[in-house]
């Protein structure tokens, strides 16, 4: 979840009548986490469907509204510009958009930051870390030209001063030699083509990359240049209104056109769109378990910063303003008149409706075997089911892996439980002897035909100075024999974990119900345990389908 | 009052013998021998009881003298100047010679003599200087003291003593004297057993001896006993609450196609959540299962209306460790389940997070579905409200973002400590996952990770004890009654 840093004073001057506490408690209100900072900023988590907060002037807007200071929302002051965006073939990031906003005036080191935080947070979520859209925030009066180009360009003929560096470099070795470079080049780079954006012949930005050192934004830099450029249509657009509708809120800011040229075709943006709906207040009813007339709905809308009006009967018109990204469809109205009324005060309704509780069968029986085996003196371990590669290579199966694993030591999913007690045991070895443990667990491998096996398993082990194979038999027949299962028993056993000629096989019919034996010393020596250990291992799926089975017969 | 006497079982059997044969006083060495017993153990038990006033143990000393092998050969061979003046009689008489006869005992000879001047040495000469009958009678003497030593004699010469003929040794003896009459003592006693036996039992001598007191402030050993997993056993207490409250335990797969995990739950194919870093790929293996084309259409048509990107089938059918427990609900809703419905799953789920105190690459989560024709957010609200309490906690709601979710909802808890805990994400699922699953009525959806809350339940610092490899930590943990 994004964190974001505002400073206390700042907030404080924006939101006048209220103390830093009635702030919190609104943003608690509207999702957000707060915690103050010792150096006087107040670190806030904004939920990814808020990019509007992600500024100080949407979130004072929020706030304000939350508040009952302000209402609703006015389109600001829109003029035009003469600049133009002329839109070539693009192939890799197709799309630009682009406005001006002035009298933003950047007027300290907390404004600039606050505004580079701006883009940076949009650029990490709505904008999917640069590849669906990305900004360029441009000082408009450094412009060379109001004639703008976007292309794609060969990176070993253009060069330009990257941001942050006074002299012009290849846009090849840009790539290569600026961090930057490193993270966004491969986006929309194709072959040796990369989208530039010019002033005149001047390039000004290398989307998604870097923007050009000639154009940069500082303290001091009264009116912005904003260019949006990405993969997807409706999110530039979207990104480019939700930064003109924050900055415009700013004290005397006013908003300035740019015409898009593309295919012959001419847009002007900002676009500024808002979307009309109908909510029908009994849907909002029926949801909340509320009942809400319209005056009062159309009060907790404005509230929420949507302009509403009366319609006829229990309906209303809401205005969405372009600056809320995470409208889709009006549910999502719902939850905001709930954010209005206030969680706290929507009351609670107890469950009233009778209905059967039930657990899997399959976990009945798990708890009646971990109360027999606690009987017998087995103290059950729980083990992570992630395994490192050396483990599963005990097992004759083949073992599930994790494509992009973070820790080689969880990187494969278990194979078989003895993995677990296994590794429990060697660092059990000086306890009294016997020492007896259980687990119950999933394992997952493939089958011969690749197919996914996922089995929830029960194993028991016992480790001791001196083993004889009767010291998991006892346990193991006695369980079986107290859930009155009857068996047979096969030699036939896995012989890589065990010691040949001393394990075998409980059998239900065909299928291979449970396995035991003693543990191969060769395993034990590397795993380094210096005590015998025996282990049995019931296929629980196997039991729970016979004792289903058995039981419906009754 | 007559004075009892408690004494243990082998006291008194020791009590019996002395009786037996009778002694007034003995030395205790003798006294073992006699009675056919260890001497330390017989020692040990006269101690107890000597402490118990019955008899007293006199310890003395003995000295005695022994010859030591210089005082065996003077004996046999003579003293050494008894030998010198033999040979001064049999005519020699140069230094030089006498010590070239007599050896490594010449200087000792030589000294002897002198010091009884019984010589003297003139020009390399030794000649006597005493009447050699008288000499003799005196050494005579020395050797009669020597030859009664075996016999034991009370006093000797120090002389013998410093020459190192004779030793001294001091031997120390312990004697016991019965204090009070045994037959009284046997009358008056009260036998005390440690331990009650099956033939004290059944003989009924039980009801002859005493059964010792306990020091009952000492401490025993502890137990480590056979237990359950104590994150087992508050999952158990989990499923408990749940059924309790009339929800249906139900499973899905831990490796699971992205669909359930993601794309029913509206969780759009460029989500961040569904890259790289926070979602983990199996690197092979498949499933056997058909999904119908219908639902995929559905999906494809919400996706894309919703999210406005173009939908891919191939995403979705991509196999993950499941994220999430709500894919078993998003499977639940996809078998169109009749209202009520009211059913629950806990499981393992997968995360991309690197191992420390606070996280684990793995963990348990609690998910559950309620939905009815009539059902409201403040029927989930008071759910969470019901769940919370009767695991004993207070909550708060919170407004929250869920992808699938709508009214969205946080709900902490108040732990012991007073610090609020993010436990719950809840809320009604959208339109569009009703939609996507063909559900024409609303359902609430809610969740959380066991761990952490088993973690703050149990006081855990340190999340990773939760999957503990010591027994004993196990064996040996609190229960919160």
């Amino acid at each position: 979840m994004p964190v974001l840093k505002f400073k206390i004073d700042y907030l404080l001057k924006n939101i006048p009548y209220a103390d830093l506490e009635t702030i919190r408690d609104a943003l608690f209100r509207l999702k957000c986490e707060t915690e103050i900072l010792e150096d006087g900023f107040l670190e806030v988590e904004i939920n990814p469907d808020r990019p509007d907060m992600y500024s100080l002037e949407g979130l004072v807007r929020a706030v304000k509204g939350l508040l009952g200071t302000e209402r609703g929302w006015s389109r600001p002051s829109t003029q035009n510009t003469s600049i133009t965006v002329e839109v070539s073939n693009v192939e890799t990031r197709p799309y630009i958009a682009a406005a001006v906003v002035y009298n933003v005036n950047i007027r300290d080191d907390e404004d600039l930051r606050q505004l580079i935080q701006f883009q940076e947070k949009l650029h990490d979520t709505i904008g999917r870390r640069r590849r669906k859209v990305a900004i360029g925030f441009h000082d408009l009066d450094k412009l060379p030209s109001r004639q703008l180009y976007y292309k794609a360009l060969r990176i070993d003929e253009i060069e330009f001063p990257p941001l942050g560096i006074g002299y012009a470099k290849k846009a090849s070795k840009i790539l290569v030699e600026t961090e930057q470079g490193q993270k966004y080049g491969y986006i929309s780079l194709k072959g040796e083509l990369h989208p530039f954006l010019l002033s005149g012949s001047d390039v000004i930005a290398m989307p998604p990359v870097i923007n050009s050192n000639i154009t940069r934004i500082e303290v001091g830099t009264k009116h912005l240049f904003i260019d949006v450029t990405g993969t997807n249509k409706e999110g530039v657009e979207k990104v480019l209104d939700i930064i003109v509708s924050n900055l415009a809120e700013r004290k005397g800011a006013s908003i300035g056109q740019v015409q898009v040229l593309y295919n012959g075709a001419q847009t002007t943006y900002p676009s500024l769109k808002t979307v009309e709906t109908v909510l029908d207040l009994d849907y909002v009813n029926n949801i909340l378990g509320y009942s809400l007339e319209p005056h009062r709905a159309i009060e907790l809308l404005g509230y929420m910063r949507y302009n509403a009006y009366f319609m006829e009967g229990k309906r209303v018109r809401v205005e969405i303003p372009p600056f809320r990204a995470d409208y889709i469809s009006p549910i999502d109205l719902v939850e905001d008149i709930a954010i209005a009324i206030g969680y706290e005060k929507l009351q609670p309704r107890r469950p009233e409706k009778y209905t059967r509780g039930q657990l899997l069968y399959k976990n009945e029986i798990k708890r009646t075997l971990r109360d027999l085996l606690v009987g017998m003196g087995f103290t059950e371990v729980m083990q992570l089911s992630l395994v490192s590669p050396d483990d599963v290579e005990l097992i004759p199966k083949k073992p599930i892996f994790i494509k992009n694993p973070v820790q080689r030591d969880y990187s494969v999913l278990r194979t078989d439980l003895i993995i677990s007690l296994l590794g429990v045991l060697r660092q059990n070895q000086l306890l009294k002897k016997p020492v007896k443990l259980f687990e119950i667990g999933r394992i997952a491998y493939l089958a011969e035909n690749q197919e996914i096996v996922e089995k929830d398993m029960i194993a028991l082990a016992v480790m001791d100075d001196e083993m004889s194979i009767e010291k998991i038999q006892s346990p193991l027949y006695t369980l079986l024999d107290i859930l009155g299962i009857e068996y047979s028993v096969s030699s036939e056993c896995t012989e890589q974990i065990f010691i040949q000629g001393r394990c075998g096989s409980l059998m239900l019919g065909n299928q291979k119900l449970a396995e035991f034996g003693e543990v191969n010393p060769e395993i034990l020596e590397k795993q380094n345990i210096e005590y015998p250990i025996a282990y049995a291992n019931i296929d629980l799926e196997v039991l729970t389908k016979w004792s289903s089975k058995t039981l419906h017969r009754q | 009052m007559k004075k009892e006497f408690k004494v243990s079982r082998s006291e008194y059997e020791l009590l019996k013998k002395l009786a037996r044969i009778g002694i007034e006083e003995a030395d205790i060495e003798e006294l073992a021998r006699e009675l056919g017993v260890n001497k330390s153990t017989l020692e040990s038990l006269l101690r107890l009881l000597a402490e118990k006033g019955v008899i007293g143990i006199e310890e003395t000393e003995e000295i005695s003298y022994s010859l030591t092998n210089k005082g065996e050969e003077a004996l046999s061979q003579g003293l050494p100047e008894e030998q010198l003046i033999d040979l001064i009689l049999s005519g020699t008489s140069s230094l030089e010679e006498i010590r070239s006869k007599l050896g490594n005992i010449a200087g000792i000879a030589i000294g002897q003599a002198l010091k009884k001047k019984y010589i003297m040495i003139k020009d390399g000469k030794i000649v006597l200087q005493v009447d050699p009958d008288q000499a003799k009678k005196e050494i005579s003497n020395l050797k009669m003291i020597l030859e009664k030593i075996p016999e034991g004699i009370k006093e000797v010469p120090k002389d013998l003593l410093k020459r190192g003929l004779v030793k001294k040794t001091r031997i120390k003896k312990e004697r016991v004297k019965i204090l009070v009459p045994l037959d009284e003592v046997l009358d008056n006693v009260v036998v005390e057993v440690s331990a009650l036996t099956r033939d004290l039992i059944r003989s009924g001598e039980w009801r002859q001896v005493a059964l010792k007191k306990y020091d009952i402030t000492a401490l025993p050993p502890r137990e480590y006993p056979a237990r359950k997993h104590y994150l087992s056993e508050f999952i158990e207490m989990l499923r408990d609450i749940l059924k309790e409250m009339g929800f249906k335990e139900v499973e899905g797969p831990i490796i699971e196609l992205e669909l359930f995990n993601f794309d029913l739950l509206f969780q759009p194919q460029d989500h961040p959540a569904r890259e790289i870093h926070d979602t983990l790929w199996i690197k092979e293996g498949r499933v056997r299962e058909v999904i119908p084309e219908e639902l995929l259409d559905r999906v494809s048509r919400v996706h894309s209306s919703g999210w406005r990107y173009e939908w891919s089938a191939d995403i979705a059918r991509r196999l993950v460790l499941r994220s999430q427990t709500t894919s078993v609900s998003a499977r639940i809703l996809v078998s169109k389940p009749k209202p009520p419905l009211r059913v629950f799953t806990l499981g393992r789920v997968y995360r991309s997070d690197v191992v420390d105190a606070t996280h684990l690459p793995e963990f348990h989560q609690l998910d559950g579905l309620d939905g009815d024709n009539a059902y409201t957010f403040r029927d989930l609200l008071g759910v969470l409200k019901e769940i919370s309490e009767r695991l004993g906690f207070e909550i708060k709601f919170k407004p929250g973002y869920f992808p699938f979710t709508e009214p969205s909802v946080e709900g902490y808890v108040r732990l012991p400590n007073g610090k609020w805990l993010e436990l719950f994400g809840a809320g009604m699922m959208r339109p569009e996952v009703l939609e996507m699953a063909g559900i024409d009525y609303p359902v609430g959806a809610w969740g959380f990770g066991v761990e952490r809350l088993a973690a703050a339940y149990y006081g855990l610092t340190d999340i990773r004890h939760l999957y503990t490899k010591d027994l004993r930590r196990i064996q040996l943990s609190k229960i919160k009654l």
